[in-house]
């Protein structure tokens, strides 16, 4: 920043300073000098480490991934996992599970409360602000355990026996809502044969209603007629969604025609194709990005002087590029065939998940939908279809992250609100616009892009704090890495793959995020 | 943090002051009568009608179930009260109390004091507004006396009485079980069935409940007396300031040790721990509370008293230094107590620091001097290398030194290098001389204090409650901040390398969740340690916060950043400043400004987030509650009333701190542009 200064007292000397005295010279000087002694303090470390580790005999390495964990989950896709990588892969899916129910909850939740705090109704509004100020004051882990406990005082599952019927009951609505000291019980809905070729279905229509819409948009822009394209988008998806619960079954062909013959071929892609494409991407990536960088700088009076750190910037690129491609040829081999395994899998299972010998066409509804079962007292049915069931820990894990998390979004949702100008208000009322279609239309949308990049960072703290069920011993990520480091002293490579794991959280819930809040920016001229 | 209001410079607190001024003249708002006031806010439309009924069932239902649930003849709030000791400082040994009176006396006075001297202390409460108070409180009780549960019956012996569904009572046996089986052992009660537990008529509640209805009668009275007393201007214009109000509530408070039995869990003659609900809190608790009561008033009267002469500067400046300094001083010395070996400290500790102050203020006098020019900087990095070097030899062992003087040297020479920054004429240049003498003086005292043998046990066997707590929140906060700074200094530095590495580092740390971070102190930190090193729990458990509240602090202190214009920096180029002086003496200071808010945003979160060291085996507050309480066995399994009552807590320090916050936001104009 200095260098602005400092270069034009420099030319108007018209000497050249000695090197040392070269502001550019000596920031690379310093900056190098920092970046290798951190690298070396890493080294150190780590080398202290390992001295460690080998003088208290314990092994490092990855191994563990593939040896029996010898313990069993309690909740998830796998209660008995047959390796410590697929033990892991089970409390990841826990945590993913978790963190995208929670956010679509929390959310719908945060924007209620956000909106009832501004109501003019005075009760309205004090019972929401009343409960903002107690969800976010207190911490979150001190909510988890109070729900805990609470769930915990609560009676046996099943306790009660209907004395006409002599059927297991336990309330507060039977049947439908069970509340006990094991968790909690609902109804759920869930995924059926024939779901996946209703699905199609429901993509032709997505497909058919756009179209219809952007035409009734386009009518309605020339002639200034209402001509609710909207609601012609959605009304084409359900009926093409209604036909579809009926004709189903006609796409059965789709799994053993398209996907079998995929899933065959891909295993005939040569590794060596796969890793030269990836390489090339990368490289193609980082010229692109260089490319653009130059355009950026070129003014009509040809290229604008680049400074050291521009220069940094397209090296950095370049460099990057360089390296990734090396990772893909040389270093890292497996990677490709690992895709090409994994692409394989995947069209595997979804040639079997569209595959015909769903034959009947009467029963094999898209859709099902099941209420909680009682078979066992004092147990949750675990086989079978029935309700959606929360463990306790899962219970009050997922009520406290989602209500905590709902008090700040609520929040964000009001902050949102009232940073839209008041004049946008006025404006709608003085051309006469409905209270409804002036919220709709008017404050939503602005407060919503004021809102969005807070909103973002509040999805990666609900993923971030479902590490708490460490507390409650639900089993996620955390919580079953924990396991196995206690069980192998393995602490370094679990906190690695921990580590991974979350950033590719961060990273995946950043660029959803960022997506919308691209697409949503004013659009400056 | 909490100094944000002394930064201020003098006309701008000036001018806040006036602002105050202004506003402690406008009355509230004029009150609509009571029947218009629920028209309008609450019956204004049909469904706005249908939401309050709704809204105030819920309320109700919602009220009813806390009462029912707080006042329930199985609540054991005695295992609360009767272990607030172990809830606040757990094992602390009874006979080192007085260390944590001082320190909370050192506390009250430098917050008491600042308080006094802030220039405006805001136009406080109006007479209406209390007068609600009075009011909410008093209904608030009536409706809570009506709408509680009937106690429960009880027999002679204090247990409960229970009847079958039948109405016919359940006796006991002589051991107090209910006998629900006839003599053969077969249950009298059906399949299905439950007993019911006998509860007193509404009428003989209702009069049981006396002192309650005084206290409501008593509310409300003063209520109708506050707002009838005075007229509708009178009542709208006539403040109360806030902090007196404030602490006359907490004075009250106070007072209750002498005269409400809140219980008392001590020793018996027998030296075994026992609890007494019925009696008045000892008298070791009793005395200092009261003291320490009268402290913050006095600190606060001599504030006020002060802050209309000349000192009120100097003051507010000593405060803030001593408030920077009293966790290091109240952590080594008053809770630590180091046994001193005083011929060492006098033979080698005084006469070492007494050289770095006199040679480092002569080498600060040389080389501040402006007409050094390029000298100045060879001396500098020859000092530099000397200070690096000292670190080469102690890595291979040439020569012994005491770790101090290695620190001091390169403090030395890392000041010699910014000197050139502070030149100026002799009373600039003496400054600076002060200023190295003062660090010093600190550094040493801390280092002599830090490497001696302590007297009291090691911390982190007595160190827990809310100590640790608070000691967490308050390290993290002091150390965190210069991190932070530094980090997005960095991030926003031309640097480029600088930019990468605080980028990398903010990210990954904001990337995953605080418990991995905190497990890696706990459990792994100890293989990254050379041979025969050690680290204490509570000190990893205070890196990993300071690390990890870094990350969060530089994105806050970005943001300020960002928000200083281009201008700034250009006119400090113009003025020929140097990229030190411009970074501290223009832009930092308006960052900083601008970041206040989001910073005490910061601290609530590092308050609430300690909370998790109760997972990786700290005793804090939370484990207090949740482990030890419920571990005893005249309160085995009582945990939700210790969990209830650190919500309690954790609520007003957070609550209080985030209004803190939007006054300080309100003053300082933030978002109001």
């Amino acid at each position: 920043m200095t260098d602005t200064a400092e270069s034009s007292l420099a030319a108007t000397a018209a000497a050249k300073p000695p090197f040392y005295r070269d502001a550019t010279v000596v920031k690379w000087i310093v900056q190098v000098v920092t970046l290798i002694a951190v690298i070396l303090a890493m080294i150190f470390l780590v080398g202290e480490a390992g001295d460690n580790l080998k003088a208290k005999g314990i092994n490092t390495g990855f191994d563990f991934l593939n040896v029996n964990p010898d313990f069993s989950i309690g909740d998830g896709i796998d209660n008995a996992p047959d390796t410590g990588g697929r033990a892991l892969w089970v409390g990841m899916v826990n945590t993913i599970r978790l963190s995208v129910a929670g956010i679509a909850l929390a959310t719908i939740l945060g924007v209620l409360i956000g909106i009832s705090r501004l109501s003019s109704n005075w009760i309205v509004a004090k019972v929401a602000s009343a409960f903002i100020e107690y969800m976010r004051n207190i911490p979150l882990l001190v909510h988890i355990f109070l729900l805990f406990f609470t769930l915990g005082q609560l009676g046996d599952f099943g306790r009660n026996v209907d004395p006409v019927t002599g059927e297991l009951s336990q309330g507060p609505i039977n049947g439908w809502v069970h509340v006990s000291n094991k968790g909690l019980s609902i109804p759920r809905v869930h995924i059926a044969d024939g779901f996946y070729q209703w699905m199609i279905f429901i993509l032709a229509g997505a497909i058919v209603g756009r179209w219809l819409m952007n035409k009734r948009n386009a009518v309605r822009d020339a002639t200034g007629h209402e001509t609710y394209p909207v609601l012609n988008f959605v009304g084409v998806i359900a009926s093409f969604g209604f036909i579809g619960w009926f004709l189903h079954p006609i796409f059965g062909w789709v799994g053993d025609a398209i996907f079998g013959p995929l899933s065959r071929a891909i295993p005939n892609v040569p590794e060596v194709a796969l890793q030269l494409i990836l390489s090339g991407l990368a490289v193609m990536g980082a010229a692109l990005w260089i490319k653009r960088f130059l355009d950026n700088r070129r003014t009509p009076a040809g290229l604008a002087q680049l400074t050291d750190d521009d220069w940094f910037r397209m090296i950095f690129a370049g460099v990057s590029a360089v390296l990734a491609s090396l990772v893909f040829l040389v270093i890292w081999p497996g990677l490709a065939s690992w895709i090409i395994n994994s692409s394989r899998d995947f069209f595997e299972v979804a040639a079997d998940k569209f595959g015909d010998g769903r034959g009947n066409w009467r029963e094999d509804w898209p859709i099902d939908a099941a209420r909680p079962d009682i078979e066992k007292r004092g147990n949750f049915a675990n086989v079978g279809p029935g309700g959606l069931n929360f463990s306790q820990g899962f219970a009050a894990l997922f009520f406290g992250v989602v209500l905590y998390t709902s008090a700040f979004i609520a929040e964000i949702v009001r902050g949102g609100i009232l940073a839209v100008p008041k004049g946008q208000t006025e404006a709608a009322q003085a051309i006469g616009l409905r209270r409804s279609t002036m919220l709709r239309r008017i404050i939503l949308p602005q407060a919503f892009r004021v809102s969005l990049p807070p909103l973002g960072n509040q999805y990666l703290n609900l993923t971030k704090n479902t590490s708490l069920a460490i507390a409650v011993g639900y089993s996620d990520v955390v919580q079953v890495g924990q396991t196995i480091f206690n069980q192998t002293g393995r602490s370094l490579e679990v906190f690695m793959i921990w580590m991974l794991f979350y950033l590719a959280c961060s990273l995946t819930i950043s660029v959803v995020v960022n997506f919308f809040n691209v697409r949503l920016k004013i659009v400056e001229r | 943090m909490v100094m944000g209001t002394e930064r201020l410079d003098e006309a701008t607190a000036e001018l806040l002051a006036n602002v105050a001024a202004e506003d402690a003249k406008r009355p509230d708002e004029p009150s609509l009568p009571f029947g218009e006031w629920v028209k309008k806010n609450l019956f204004s439309s049909i469904p706005n009608a249908f939401l309050t009924v709704f809204f105030s069932l819920l309320t109700l239902f919602a009220y009813r179930q806390i009462l029912n649930f707080v006042f329930s003849e199985e609540r054991r709030w005695e295992g609360v009260r009767v272990n607030l000791r172990g809830l606040f400082t757990f094992s602390y040994p009874a006979s080192q109390y007085h260390r944590i009176w001082i320190t909370l006396g050192i506390v009250l006075v430098l917050s008491g004091m600042s308080m006094g001297l802030m220039k405006s202390i805001g136009r406080g409460f109006s007479i209406k507004r209390i007068s609600m108070w009075f009011y909410s409180v008093g209904l608030s009780l009536v409706v809570g006396i009506l709408l509680r549960e009937p106690s429960v019956l009880k027999d002679a012996d204090g247990l409960a009485r229970w009847s079958f569904p039948d109405g016919s009572p359940i006796a006991r046996s002589e051991t107090g079980l209910l006998l629900i089986r006839d003599d053969e052992g077969v249950s009298l009660l059906a399949e299905g069935e439950s007993p019911l537990l006998l509860r007193e008529s509404f009428g003989s509640a209702m009069s049981d409940r006396g002192w309650w209805w005084i206290i409501a009668v008593f509310a409300l009275g003063i209520g109708s007396a506050l707002w009838f007393g005075f007229g509708d201007m009178k009542r709208r214009t006539t403040f109360i300031p806030a902090i007196p109000l404030t602490f006359g509530f907490l004075g009250l408070f106070i007072s209750s040790v002498w005269w409400y039995q809140w219980g008392h869990y001590g020793r018996d003659d027998a030296g075994i721990l026992i609890s007494e609900p019925d009696r008045l809190v000892a008298s070791t608790t009793r005395i200092p509370w009261t003291i320490l009561w009268f402290v913050l008033v006095l600190a606060y009267v001599a504030g006020r008293a002060l802050v209309r002469t000349e000192r009120a500067g100097l003051t507010r400046v000593l405060i803030g230094f001593s408030a920077l300094l009293t966790p290091f001083v109240t952590y080594f010395v008053i809770l630590r107590d180091p046994d001193l070996d005083w011929a060492h400290v006098w033979s080698t500790d005084i006469p070492m620091a007494l050289a770095f102050m006199v040679g480092g203020g002569l080498i600060m006098w040389i080389l501040t001097n402006p007409a050094i020019g390029e000298r100045g900087r060879l001396i500098a990095t020859a000092l530099m290398g000397i200070a690096v070097f000292n670190w080469v030899a102690a890595f291979f062992g040439w020569y012994a030194m005491l770790q101090k003087a290695r620190i001091s040297f390169l403090l030395l020479a890392l000041a010699a290098l910014a000197a050139h920054n502070f030149a100026g004429d002799a009373r600039q240049r003496l400054r600076s001389v002060w200023g190295w003498m003062g660090a010093m003086v600190i550094v040493h005292y801390l280092a002599t204090m830090i490497n001696t043998a302590e007297t009291v046990a090691a911390p982190d066997q007595f160190a827990g409650g809310f100590v640790v707590t608070i000691y967490i929140a308050v390290f993290t906060m002091i150390f965190s901040f210069p991190l932070g700074v530094i980090l997005a200094l960095g991030r926003t530095s031309r640097m480029p390398l600088f930019r990468v590495m605080s980028t990398i580092y903010i990210e990954v740390v904001r990337g995953i969740p605080f418990i991995t971070i905190l497990f890696f102190f706990a459990v792994f930190v100890e293989f990254f340690l050379p041979e025969g090193m050690d680290l204490a729990a509570l000190a990893s458990a205070g890196i990993a916060f300071t690390l990890f509240s870094a990350a969060y602090l530089a994105e806050n202190i970005r943001g300020g950043l960002q928000a200083v214009r281009q201008g700034q920096y250009e006119a400090s180029d113009a003025l020929g400043l140097t990229t030190v002086q411009r970074t501290g003496f223009i832009i930092l200071p308006q960052a900083l400004r601008v970041s206040i808010p989001p910073l005490v945003g910061a601290v609530i979160a590092t308050f609430k987030e300690t909370s998790l060291l109760s997972i990786v085996g700290l005793t804090d507050f939370l484990r207090v509650a949740n482990s030890n309480i419920p571990g005893q066995t005249e309160f085995l399994g009582v945990k939700r009333e210790g969990l209830l009552f650190i919500c309690l807590i954790y609520w007003i320090g957070s609550y209080s701190m985030s209004k803190y916050s939007q006054r300080l936001e309100k003053q300082l104009g933030v978002g109001e542009r």
